[in-house]
């Protein structure tokens, strides 16, 4: 029983704010709202689909192809590429925004070259770069990790009887995908895509740059630009509402189609490939790497070259100590009552526990920068009740937000593996007079060690490319990498914020490669 | 793993405990700064008055209407002395919403150009810009240019480049073609410019220029120092794409208002906590040798009409600035933000 109170209570804290601002939606003036509703939202709206729809369609290419194959299938190199992989994960999306529209642009490499050495040839290469499709390839390829780790994850998982008896049957490793694979995973590649999703309406940056005005551009109109904070409340909980909505939606849908994994007692015998099809293997596998990777990452690191000298070092050093501490004391935090919220769901089976680990993931889909000003005007209210100040820039406002916002990176991957294991575990234990402690020692933590790790690396590498909350919240100066990196970005001194931007991947990428190595382990790349 | 779990919770709290502790050291002089402004000149101006006065500067560098919220929810016991915004009309909308005080020293404002002071009394200005027009060499003659008005002329059908609506240089030029020629005919204008439009509003103020040397349009809307900043780069073709381009300060002629320009200004928080602290850094920032470096580094105008503009501005020449009560590009902003959704620009 104290459990669940406690539970409750550490959820309440992380959605109060948001509960706040929808309280203070109730009986505000709806006429700015009306008037965006009428003149914009329903444009706002439609480009928000459109966006959403096509970066899930690149993403769906971009990581499940790459996860099956690199699971179940015997292919030189097939280690590195399970590595490379995720590197794209390492890259903020307005990164990529900025760096592909400055190496695309007029004065860019691609265009001077073409430009000067066939200038026939030229007016066929010379096109407005900045569409929205190429935005949605651009976050797709930043994006398509989230997909490609839940599918890894759970493709190792299904174990080889699944695949032993579709082979039997005769089906054919396409057959096998499609029609067993894919439906046994839908959890896997729900839980990947709503992160995508979420993450594209919370997109404000590079949206901007590109002329896409989504839902969340509403959001920042009425309150930037019409100065009315009051209308992007309202805009910001009609988006929570919508996201709720869908949220409910796919769980519903989802605990219909409940499968527990077999454990994986065997490893099934990989798929083998002809030499006919390795080359388009190599191709899908390296595809996603080079162009959300390897191509943005040379570009900065010639930048860097560039800019070598004005590099202020002990500031960098600085900067990214800010960086690296808060990212792993805010992800620490996150999976701590992550691992509590699962483990305590699964144990007590409580619906009241269940309730309240499935909403903290909502504040996912909102813009750091509404959320930072909940929390700024939750604060502000509670510190009326209470009677003494708040600061709002401490880093402990800080940390409270960040957990906030990512508490879905980390639920994301761990409820996708502990409810893939058998209840079963759970009986024996019990049978065998272990106590919850002891089940949680010696059952759920290592069982679930991989994903916990995940969970961590995903938070870590989230929390390292934050920025808006980052602005909005610290205290006085406090600069993170991802704050100098945008404040070069945004006056459109690409160059100078190379040396931040390439900490940031850096950090991240070798917190992937190192933390994937271990994942490794227990999976079963062989 | 569970005790060392335990450990990591315990490390977890003495660093919480450390770090609050670190942020609330309150002996020393201090001055405490909410910025728009996040330019690498910035720092260095702190840099100076910290070494000349020994009080140290405390800058949040975010949004500007980000930091009023903060401002506004900090309240009483918010510690922001200083206001700084790129955009007027922020400091307006903070005087508005109560949030400022008037800084009661007119010698502060000595030196500085009159028609770039505060009626009211409420900030101070530190630089201005003006939104220009930028032509190009190749297919456009200066001559055929001469007022924004004009840009609605059905001539330029598919050349005109210019960024989103959403950005706060097209927010307060419009807000000051609001002021100057009433909303029903800033409406039309804007209608007839949207369907001049080259393209539709994406990009930043130096993409309007790159698009200009990719024969995509021929006249952009942009700041003027932008063009500075294009000129002065390291990269060989941006500088070829600043020099494609022309610059063209619009309504200079007889009996026109002249160029739209925006301050970058600071002002009083209305709770400062170091007021007197701040009053000097307003006094240092608005001195002659602060208004050298910022015209030295960032391609602004200085404020003091004794202060000139770096050589690259220099060349452009001097202009008619638009003597419009700058207050306004505050005051219709509102309004401003209906006509851009009117007449469709995104």
């Amino acid at each position: 029983m104290n459990v669940k109170i406690l539970t409750s209570f550490i959820s309440l804290l992380l959605i109060c704010p948001l509960l706040y601002l929808v309280y203070s939606v109730v009986g505000l003036n709806f006429e700015t709202f009306v008037y965006l509703w009428e003149n914009l939202l329903f444009g706002y709206s439609l480009n928000t689909i459109y966006l959403i729809l096509l970066t899930v369609f690149f993403s769906l290419f971009l990581g499940i192809i790459p996860a099956w194959f690199v699971s179940t299938t015997n292919f030189k190199g097939k280690q590195f590429f399970d590595v490379i992989l995720f590197l794209p994960l390492a890259i903020p999306s307005y990164i990529i925004a900025f760096t592909y529209s400055d190496l695309l642009s007029y004065t860019g490499p691609l265009q001077s070259t073409v430009r000067n050495l066939y200038p026939n040839f030229y007016k066929y290469v010379n096109h407005d770069y900045l569409q929205p499709e190429v935005l949605s390839l651009l976050m797709a390829l930043v994006l398509y990790p989230y997909l490609y780790t839940a599918c890894r994850i759970s493709f190792s998982l299904i174990g080889s009887n699944y695949i032993n008896i579709a082979k039997n049957l005769g089906m054919s490793q396409f057959q096998t995908f499609l029609k067993v694979v894919i439906p046994i995973s839908r959890v896997s590649i729900f839980s990947g895509l709503f992160l995508i999703i979420m993450e594209i309406l919370n997109e404000y940056g590079a949206v901007k740059y590109f002329g896409v005005n989504t839902f969340t551009s509403g959001i920042f109109r009425s309150w930037y630009s019409m100065q009315d904070f009051e209308t992007a409340s309202i805009l910001a909980v009609c988006l929570l509402l919508l996201v709720t909505f869908f949220f409910i939606l796919e769980r519903y849908s989802n605990s219909k189609y409940k499968y527990n994994y077999k454990p994986n007692d065997s490893t099934s015998e990989n798929y083998s490939i002809s030499r006919y099809w390795r080359s388009s293997v190599y191709i899908i596998c390296l595809f996603p790497f080079i162009f959300g990777f390897l191509i943005p990452v040379t570009y900065i690191v010639n930048n860097v070259i560039k800019t070598i000298n004005i590099i202020d070092l002990n500031e960098l050093v600085q900067l990214t100590y800010n960086s690296f501490f808060l990212a792993s004391i805010s992800s620490l935090v996150i999976i701590l009552i992550a691992i509590f919220f699962q483990f305590i769901k699964k144990v007590s089976k409580s619906k009241v526990v269940f309730f309240f680990s499935e909403i903290v993931s909502l504040t996912y889909a909102l813009p750091g920068a509404v959320i930072a000003l909940a929390l700024i005007i939750f604060l502000a209210f509670s510190s009326k009740i209470i009677g003494y100040p708040i600061a709002f820039g401490s880093l402990i406002v800080l940390i409270y937000a960040y957990v906030m916002r990512y508490m879905a990176v980390g639920i994301s991957p761990l409820r996708a593996s502990f409810d893939k294991h058998p209840d079963s575990f759970d009986e024996t234990g019990k049978n065998l007079g272990m106590s919850s402690l002891k089940l949680f020692r010696n059952i759920h933590l290592p069982i679930n060690k991989n994903s916990i790790y995940i969970a961590f690396i995903l938070c870590f590498v989230d929390i390292i490319k934050e920025l808006p909350i980052t602005l909005i919240l610290r205290p006085f100066n406090f600069d993170t990498l991802a704050v100098k990196t945008y404040e070069y970005a945004i006056e459109e001194m690409i160059e100078k914020s190379s040396i931040y931007s390439l900490i940031i991947i850096l950090l991240g990428t070798v917190l992937l490669i190192f933390l994937r190595r271990i994942i490794n382990r227990g999976l079963d790349v062989s | 793993m569970w005790s060392k779990l335990l450990i990591m919770k315990k490390l977890f709290l003495l660093l919480i405990l450390i770090t609050y502790g670190c942020s609330n050291n309150q002996t020393e002089q201090i001055v405490n700064i909410y910025s728009q402004r996040h330019y690498d000149v910035d720092q260095k101006q702190y840099a100076n008055f910290e070494e000349q006065t020994g009080i140290k500067v405390n800058v949040i560098k975010a949004n500007a209407d980000e930091l009023l919220q903060r401002m506004k929810n900090e309240g009483e016991n918010s510690p922001a002395d200083l206001f700084i915004t790129v955009d007027v009309g922020k400091l307006w909308q903070a005087s508005d919403m109560d949030l400022l005080q008037k800084y009661q020293d007119e010698s502060l404002t000595n030196g500085i150009s009159k028609d770039l002071i505060d009626k009211n009394g409420y900030w101070v200005p530190v630089t201005y810009r003006s939104r220009i027009l930028v032509y190009s060499n190749e297919r456009v003659n200066a001559n055929e240019l001469s007022s924004y008005e004009d840009l609605a002329n059905p001539k330029w059908k598919g050349r005109i480049l210019v960024r989103s609506s959403s950005n706060s240089y097209n927010q307060a030029l419009l807000s000051s073609l609001a002021a100057n020629l009433g909303d029903d005919m800033t409406l039309e204008w804007s209608k007839a410019l949207v369907s001049n439009f080259a393209r539709d509003p994406k990009g930043n103020d130096r993409d309007q220029v790159k698009a200009i040397a990719a024969g995509q349009g021929d006249v952009a809307i942009v700041n003027s120092y932008y063009i500075g900043l294009l000129l002065s780069s390291e990269n060989e073709e941006e500088k070829n794409a600043g020099n494609a381009v022309s610059v063209f300060f619009p309504n200079q002629g007889e009996g026109e208002r002249g160029s739209h320009i925006n301050v970058s200004g600071i002002a009083l928080a209305k709770n400062s906590p170091n007021k007197s602290n701040a009053l000097k850094l307003i006094k240092y920032l608005t001195s002659d040798e602060a208004q050298e470096t910022y015209v030295n580094n960032t391609f602004e105008y200085s404020v003091k009409p004794n202060i000139s503009p770096s050589e690259i501005v220099q060349k452009w020449g001097t202009f008619k600035k638009d003597p419009l009560d700058l207050n306004m590009l505050g005051i219709k902003r509102k309004d401003a933000i209906r006509i851009f959704d009117a007449a469709g620009w995104k």
